[in-house]
């Protein structure tokens, strides 16, 4: 049951997403991505959680590296999005 | 619990509907920086985990190598970035979902197979994005990379993929080996799928792995049973895919193509001779107008055509509208040494202008145009390339290397040495077979040409712009290349100033992924309200008064529409040839990614201003400017 909540939330999150991301014009396609990609960085919760329960030293420092990674991709994500977007608006706040 | 997922689930959607005007997009990614930071103390503190100190150090260490990584980045390095994070993230889900083999516990087969899917997907990922990224970034070749096999490499590695995770999932076989042997063929698939796709088609496959990052995270989800993992994911994952499908249909490429391995990116040009000869017609006299740096370089031919008189006149011909011309001299040039200056001299050519080998050698670098008459084994690239040919070794003049040659010889057979000329097939040459005085007649007359056209056509680019009332900009990755954005933008606000209207129209596949050349405008302070897609200026061209090109080249060829069988065609160009006048500012006439020769340099409404377009526009900005 709770295996097809999740598959069925795969696809929901899928139409939705489709739906909001054609709304995003083509100008603002490579800031888009990149915040995209800050978000699949959401695999840092997934690796705070497995990390936390794992048992051997292995499993620790391979979870440990998922973290970092993971947080990299947000960190850096988000912020460099921030800074493409704040060129776009940046006229407007000058003028 | 389930209410503040929801939460943080509302808070990434309305940041991402925030993206979708410029207005708002900042405060949508900082929403969506919230709803994850909330994620993130949501899950340590759900868990339970809030004070383990390893999960912090991780934390702590990923965020200062993000922010250092994304304060140094430069806008034009942000698709090698993209890739890089891309890459990252699916190997963060490959590690997650290793991580839970480890642990084992009770699973079943859903779980098993969404652990073994997370970590193919997660690895093609991780190991895909890095070989894009070091495409981008000049770190590997831009060239399509195949091995033996490659295709049969493909399938085999999907082969043991498939099975070990079928295994897996029906519990036969030890985990831990099934997840590393994931791990480790599915980092090969993912070089193996990278390596062979060409620089032109990076954007596409930027786009895909993006998708296939969200994916993998999702899917980690599901083997973790985390439901906001999943939704996350999936909305990554769908965003990547309507970028892949945008890049795509821009670029006039199937998906399946480019997993196939058929890449735009010619080796060779692939056009039809008919178009090139055609189109190298026109293309010495107007290469040869717009030179500035003109290298000469006489053989015995010159002196057996009786051909120094008119030699001398080209030079002053030359040097009167201001071009630089040296005359190269190689030592066996003649029929004893020192001939060659002997008979230049005797046509009153100054020795000032006569350059020794080395010396000419070093101007040819930088040369727009070398005029070789007569001359043959003293420039063959056999004498470098082709060992065993009795000219090999010798000291030669790189004629080659100027950016535009013009051969003024009476045949096309060897020289003296018998080994045929490997110059005269290079796209760079335009050859003028028969007697040297003819063809200098030809060369002569057309460089008369230029000032007597009079009229429009003969208007300089600084008056076409002043006399314009409505003007739009073409950018392209040449542009971003040349680095010449802060001109574009100079060019922008002199043009308002004198009240003309002016947009920027921009091809979807402009730059090296989606909105890139946005972006690069953006940062340059080119306002977003100038800026036009495809779709909303191309039928508007026609009331357009000066169209100005700069580094773009496929996006704008009309081959796309005219010649069926070019690679472009069918993809949906920019029509800047209807346009009254159109004005390129681009390295070279050399085609573009796709190989295909831009029949746009040769319409009669196009004038094409050569050379790095950062100075280029230098020069059209002075004229403006001492104009008004």
């Amino acid at each position: 049951m709770r295996e097809l909540i999740l598959v069925l939330a795969f696809a929901g999150a899928g139409l939705l997403g489709y739906k909001l991301i054609s709304d995003v014009p083509s100008l603002l396609h490579t800031p888009l991505m990149s915040g995209m990609n800050a978000l699949s960085g959401i695999t840092v919760l997934g690796a705070l959680v497995s990390t936390a329960a794992a048992v051997t030293t292995g499993s620790a420092i391979l979870g440990f590296l998922a973290i970092v990674l993971a947080t990299i991709n947000v960190v850096a994500g988000f912020l460099v999005t921030h800074r493409m977007l704040k060129m776009f608006s940046r006229r407007r706040e000058g003028s | 619990m389930l209410i503040l997922q929801l939460i943080c689930i509302a808070g990434f959607v309305y940041g991402i509907r925030l993206m979708s005007s410029p207005k708002t997009a900042v405060a949508g990614n900082l929403l969506g920086a919230g709803a994850m930071l909330g994620a993130v103390l949501l899950t340590l503190l759900g868990e339970g985990i809030l004070t383990l100190p390893l999960l912090w150090a991780g934390l702590i260490l990923g965020s200062a190598i993000g922010v250092w990584l994304a304060l140094k980045v430069l806008m034009i390095q942000m698709p090698q970035m993209v890739a890089l994070l891309n890459g990252l993230g699916g190997g963060a889900s490959a590690l997650v979902a290793l991580v839970v083999i480890g642990q084992g516990g009770e699973m079943n087969v859903f779980t098993w197979f969404t652990t073994g899917l997370a970590i193919i997907v997660g690895g093609i990922t991780l190991s895909g994005s890095l070989v894009a990224a070091g495409k981008l970034h000049g770190k590997l070749s831009q060239r399509p990379f195949h091995i033996h096999h490659h295709n049969l490499s493909l399938w085999l590695t999907t082969g043991l993929m498939l099975v070990s995770l079928a295994l897996l999932s029906v519990g036969i076989g030890s985990p831990v080996l099934h997840g590393l042997l994931m791990a480790v063929v599915s980092l090969g698939f993912g070089i193996l799928f990278t390596i062979r796709v060409g620089g032109a088609d990076m954007p596409i496959t930027i786009s895909l792995l993006n998708s296939l990052s969200g994916v993998a995270g999702a899917i980690a989800g599901m083997s973790l049973h985390h439901t906001l993992l999943v939704v996350v994911g999936a909305v990554v994952g769908a965003s990547g895919l309507i970028l892949t499908q945008i890049m795509c249909r821009a670029m006039n490429r199937s998906l399946w193509q480019i997993l196939l391995g058929k890449t735009t990116a010619a080796v060779k040009t692939t056009a039809p001779m008919a178009l090139i000869s055609e189109e190298k017609q026109h293309q010495w006299e107007e290469s040869l107008q717009a030179a500035e740096t003109v290298a000469i370089i006489p053989g015995y031919g010159m002196a057996l055509a009786q051909a120094q008189q008119l030699v001398k006149e080209l030079s002053d011909k030359l040097q009167a509208q201001g071009k630089e011309v040296k005359f190269g001299i190689h030592p066996v040039a003649g029929r004893m040494p020192g001939h060659m200056n002997v008979l230049l001299a005797e046509a009153d050519v100054w020795y000032e202008h006569l350059y020794d080998l080395e010396q000419i050698n070093d101007f040819l670098q930088t040369a727009d145009l070398a005029i070789i008459v007569g001359a043959n084994d003293v420039v063959n690239l056999a004498a470098i390339e082709l060992e065993g040919t009795p000219i090999y070794g010798m000291p030669i003049i790189r004629a080659d290397q100027a950016k535009q040659v013009l051969v003024c010889n009476y045949d096309t057979k060897p020289g003296y040495a018998g080994v045929d000329n490997s110059l005269y097939g290079m796209g760079h040459v335009h050859l003028l077979v028969g007697d040297a005085k003819d063809s200098l007649e030809k060369i002569l007359n057309a460089l008369e040409g230029e000032p007597a056209a009079g009229g429009e056509a003969g208007l300089q680019p600084a008056e076409l712009l002043e006399a314009a009332q409505r003007v739009v900009i073409v950018p392209g990755y040449g542009m971003a290349l040349a680095q010449a954005q802060m001109q574009v933008k100079r060019l922008i606000d002199i043009l308002q100033s004198a009240g003309k209207e002016v947009q920027i129209a921009i091809h979807p596949v402009a730059g090296r992924m989606p909105g890139h050349m946005n972006v690069l405008l953006a940062e340059v302070d080119v306002p977003y309200e100038l800026m036009y897609e495809m779709d909303q200026i191309n039928d508007q061209f026609e009331q357009v008064d000066v169209v100005v090109v700069v580094g773009a080249n496929d996006v704008v060829n009309p081959a796309a529409i005219t010649h069926p069988g070019t690679p472009i065609y069918g993809m949906p160009i920019l029509h800047v040839e209807r346009a009254r006048h159109v004005l390129v500012f681009n390295l070279d006439r050399s085609p573009g990614y796709a190989g295909v020769p831009n029949t746009l340099y040769d319409a009669p409404n196009c004038t094409l201003i050569e050379g790095d377009a950062a100075s280029t526009l230098n020069a059209l900005l002075q004229s403006l400017r001492a104009a008004a």
